[in-house]
This record gives structure tokens, sequence and C-alpha cells, in this order.
């Protein structure tokens, strides 16, 4: 380990510390909803540190829950998931010269927090080792606060009434996620189309209704992505 | 509810389709490019994914749309909450109190 994967590590962890305690809240409900639809204690955190993603786990949760379709719920995982080959095409350029171990790591741990940090500040300096420590370091330790987190909420769901709706706190929290997505015009459009295409979809059979849904709304953003680039040129 | 082995099956598949889209560029490395239209479609996925998963738990109750119920009550509460307040755990309690107020206090 030397002084430059300790600079980095450095710098990236007084940046990321303050967006990690952000994190808590998701942990602790993420881990409250896996227990209210019924996985026992080891299921769970299994679930936690295999999936390591908040929305992914959220999203699938009811699903789960219901007994959809096996295709379904990948289906949906990846569609959540999608952001990150954006996120992993915007990065790959500094993973270059890092051995393959190290990207596979990096695949795992990256997380929405480590992406905006990471896009914003990797290109401060050339050192593959500064990189390195700027990456991997606040990536475990956010890894670290998700997984407590996460057990908290896990061992703390006995401790509260089963007639508290409290599987409602995951519709909450992808709410939550959702709200600052849809400040842009855009955006706004392909969650309100999506949502209202789901919604009357919803008779199709195989919950299928969601995919269409889904499909629905990213071709409305884009469609009105395109229309305002048009109307701002006129 | 999927439960035992078929679960544990189903934990391993969302894992897999988490990491490889974190992976998919950083392992693929400079071979690979993304064409700059599909990028720009894919920016609305989750947005669109997201709301395609919140709407039907809001607005349908017993597979009928029913715009007038707490969940919904308290999903306008939840966006509220998350628009003026920069408080993380606002949406959360304010959401699930009006929740609970109003399916205790009404008797549903």
């Amino acid at each position: 380990m030397n002084e430059s994967f300790k600079r980095g590590a450095a710098e990236g962890v007084r940046l990321m510390l303050p967006l990690s305690v952000g994190l808590i809240p998701w942990a602790l409900v993420t881990g409250v909803a896996m227990r209210s639809i019924g996985l026992s204690t080891v299921e769970a955190m299994g679930m936690n540190l295999l999936v390591f993603a908040g929305t992914a786990q959220l999203g699938t949760l009811p699903l789960i829950a219901s007994g959809a379709p096996l295709w379904l719920i990948v289906l949906t995982a990846l569609v959540l998931n999608l952001r990150f080959v954006i996120f992993s095409a915007a990065l790959a350029p500094y993973f270059e010269r890092q051995s393959w171990a190290r990207r596979v790591a990096s695949s795992y741990l990256l997380v929405d927090m480590v992406f905006v940090i990471c896009v914003e500040h990797l290109k401060k300096s050339d050192d593959p080792q500064w990189r390195w420590g700027f990456f991997v370091v606040p990536a475990l330790w956010t890894w670290l606060v998700w997984q407590i987190g996460a057990l908290a909420g896990v061992l703390g769901a006995d401790v509260i009434p089963q007639d508290w709706s409290l599987e409602f706190m995951a519709t909450i929290a992808l709410m939550v996620m959702l709200v600052p997505m849809a400040r842009q015009r855009a955006m706004l459009v392909a969650a309100l189309v999506g949502g209202l295409g789901a919604v009357l979809l919803r008779g199709m059979p195989l919950r299928l209704g969601v995919v269409a849904g889904i499909a629905l709304g990213i071709a409305a953003g884009f469609a009105a992505e395109h229309w305002t680039h048009t109307r701002s040129r006129t | 509810m999927i439960d035992g082995v078929g679960l544990w099956v189903t934990l391993a598949l969302i894992a897999a389709a988490t990491v490889v889209p974190r992976g998919s560029f950083i392992l693929l490395g400079s071979r690979a490019r993304l064409p700059a239209v599909v990028q720009r479609a894919l920016r609305y996925a989750p947005a669109a994914a997201l709301a395609a998963l919140i709407a039907p738990d809001l607005l349908v109750d017993a597979g009928q749309v029913d715009p007038v119920n707490p969940k919904l009550a308290a999903g306008l509460v939840v966006i509220a909450a998350a628009l003026r307040s920069r408080n993380p755990w606002l949406p959360f309690i304010a959401g699930m109190g009006v929740l609970l107020v109003l399916r205790k206090g009404l008797g549903g």
C-alpha cells in the first residue's frame, strides 16, 4: 500500500462520509422490507450480501412475495440496474490499467454514490494507485454502512407490530429515489407514463404490464427530450 | 412467496442481474463503446421502472383503480416531504404516519 493509494483513499473518504450518512435510512428500510415479506434473517442478509443494490432489492421484493415468475423478477432487476451500464461505460477508461481481479471487485462494489464521487474526481490524477485508493476505500466503507444498516433493520423488524403496514416502507423508499430524478422534465414524463402504463396494463398476464409500462416510459422520456430540444432550437 | 432453494436461485440471479450491468464496460475495457442514442434512451430506464413499481401500489386496490385510498394519500405526503425537506427520514415518518392514521382511524 503506497503513499498515493493512501492519499487517494483519504480524499475519497472525505467526500464519501457525508453521503454515506444518507444511506443509513435506506439500509434500515431495506432490512425491514426484506423481513416484512417473510424472508428469514439468514435469507435477508444473504440477499443483502449477494445483491448489494437497494433499488434492485426493494424493487424485486414485491415480486418475490407474490410468487411472480423468475424471468420477470430477473428482468425487473436488470431494468432497475440499467443505469449501471451507463455508469460502467463512463468509468471504464479509469479502470483500464487495473488488474482483472480489481475490475471484478469494482463490478460488485459500484453503487450510485460511489459513481457520483468517482465520475467527478477520478480524473484528478493519472496515477492508477491513487485512483484505486480513491475508488475502493470509500466503496468498501459504503458497503460496510449498507450491511450494518440492513442488519439493524432485519433484526429490528421483529420488534415492530405486524399490522403497521411496514411493507409500505419499500414503496416510500422507491418514491424517495424517484423524486429527485423526476425534477427534470423528460424524466418526469418517463415516470408518469411508466407509472400510468403499469396501472392501465395491470390486466396483462404474468405481470407483463410492469415491463410494458417501463418500455412505454422509456420511449416517452426519450420522445419528450427530443421534443424539448426541437422546440428550444426554433 | 418464493422460498427454499428456489429463493436462493432467485437471489443469485438478481445478484447476476446487478453485477453484469455494473461490470459491463469496466470488464470489457476499451473493446466496447455504447452507442450514444442507446445511452441517452437508457437514462430514462430507472425513472420509468421505479414509477411502474410504485404507481400500482398507490392506485390499485384489489384489482381496481381506487383514486381515494390511504396509500395514495400517504404517497402524496411522501412526495411533498421528499421535495421540501433534505431530512432523509422525514418521507418515511410522514408517509407511514399518514397511512397508519388513515387506516386505523377509518377502521380500514
